[in-house]
């Protein structure tokens, strides 16, 4: 039994294909399959329970009308403003893109798109290029980099301060990337060694084994339903934080 | 392991790609009408609460007006009854005070004809008393005067008479 080979297959995306496209190479692979069917759920049904009038779709409806409404009521506004309110669309897309992702993980068969660095660095490129753009926009271009350094620094401390902030930035992109990264592979990785457990103990006797598996099957339920929390967590984490620093770059105040 | 944190840049180009487009399209698709449906809703309850809360202020409005005209009718009646119960009472002494005059004058009339009636009686009975003891002095003279009284009665007168009237010779004596 190779722990290692098990832990890869489950846990580390699975290329089966390149597109080479000029310098790089487009990977087609099982976390873009999981991709691209979270894409599909939402272009397709997202709209179609949203739009439908029939009663069967009306819980449906109910719940991701809530989930946006508490985007739009409790993280963007009180973050960016009313002027932010604009922006619900973009947090509800960015919430359940992860969301699903996260979830689609839980799933058998499935693949935990947001445990690949690549796909939250994506993502949180994306949360960089709205916080630097929706602060120029706000304050133009010299004024954003102005009010990077918070205000009631003394003046001696800004060739300092300046560079840390700018830094800053790559660092919150860096941390939402990791963070989200970490938080998703983490649990996986944990059932799996919880499973691994019953066939170590199993090697050292059949009878070992079988004391092992109802113990180690309750940890791994148990791990299973803290992912599911922390599938809804970390897209709610993310979301808020992309808020809050989006919001931080509008308002420099 | 290691493929674990290499990141795959292709991919994160994928992701990029495919969340742009999701808010695109989304933005579009599913939460315009989504917010725009919340949108109509809350303000169908604003423009609902409002209807209830001017209903409710014209109703305490109307609630007072009433209790205000009943508080007057209810001043209006009392003042009306009032009014009444002294009307009735001078009314009431007045009629009284009426039927005590005509009573006055029903008496008084009534004593003057008992007194009318007492005096016609009186005389009534005096003339009756006068005939009866002048029937009665008849019977009984009737009965005391005798003839020979009688003769005596009238020679007297006789002779009285020739002395008053010397020219007048009767004859006797």
């Amino acid at each position: 039994m190779d722990l290692k080979a098990i832990l890869e297959h489950h846990v580390v995306d699975q290329i089966w294909a390149r597109i080479p496209v000029g310098p790089v190479s487009l990977p087609l692979s099982k976390h873009l399959l999981m991709m691209g069917i979270v894409s599909l759920i939402l272009l397709v049904l997202f709209p179609v329970i949203i739009r439908s009038r029939s009663a069967a779709l009306a819980p449906l409806r109910s719940m991701i009308e809530i989930v946006v409404l508490f985007l739009r009521d409790e993280v963007v506004v009180p973050n960016m403003g009313h002027k932010g309110a604009a922006f619900t669309g973009y947090f509800a897309t960015l919430f359940f893109f992860i969301l699903l992702m996260n979830l689609i993980g839980l799933v058998p068969y499935g693949a935990t798109a947001t445990g690949n660095l690549a796909v939250t660095a994506g993502l949180a490129l994306t949360t960089f290029f709205l916080v630097n753009f929706s602060g120029i926009k706000n304050q133009g271009f010299f004024g954003y980099f102005a009010h990077l350094v918070p205000k009631g620094v003394p003046w001696w401390l800004y060739p300092l301060m300046f560079p840390i902030e700018l830094m800053g930035l790559l660092i919150k992109t860096f941390a939402l990337c990791i963070r989200l990264f970490a938080n998703m592979i983490a649990g996986h990785i944990v059932i799996l060694v919880f499973i691994c457990f019953i066939f170590i103990f199993g090697a050292f006797g059949t009878a070992f084994g079988l004391l092992v598996a109802p113990i180690s099957v309750g940890l791994v339920l148990f791990t299973l339903l803290l992912e599911l929390l922390v599938a809804f967590l970390q897209a709610y984490i993310f979301v808020t934080l992309t808020a809050i620093f989006t919001g931080a770059a509008m308002h420099p105040h | 392991m290691e493929a674990l944190i290499r990141p795959e840049l292709g991919l994160t180009f994928w992701t990029i790609a495919c969340f742009i487009l999701l808010v695109v399209l989304l933005s579009k698709t599913a939460w315009k009408p989504l917010l725009h449906a919340v949108e109509e809703r809350e303000r169908g309850i604003k423009h609902d609460r409002q209807t209830a809360e001017t209903a409710r202020a014209e109703a305490e409005q109307l609630k007072a007006d009433l209790a205000a005209q009943l508080a007057q009718l209810k001043a209006e009646v009392h003042s009306r009854l009032d009014e009444a119960r002294v009307t009735a009472e001078k009314e009431k002494d007045l009629l009284i005070e009426e039927a005590r005059r005509a009573a006055a004058a029903i008496v008084e009339t009534a004593k003057k004809e008992i007194d009318v009636q007492r005096a016609e009686a009186s005389r009534e009975l005096k003339d009756k008393v006068a005939e009866l003891s002048l029937l009665a002095a008849e019977r009984i003279l009737l009965k005391q005067i005798d003839h020979k009284a009688n003769t005596e009665l009238a020679s007297r007168y006789l002779a009285e008479l020739e002395k008053e009237r010397p020219g007048l010779n009767l004859g006797n004596n």
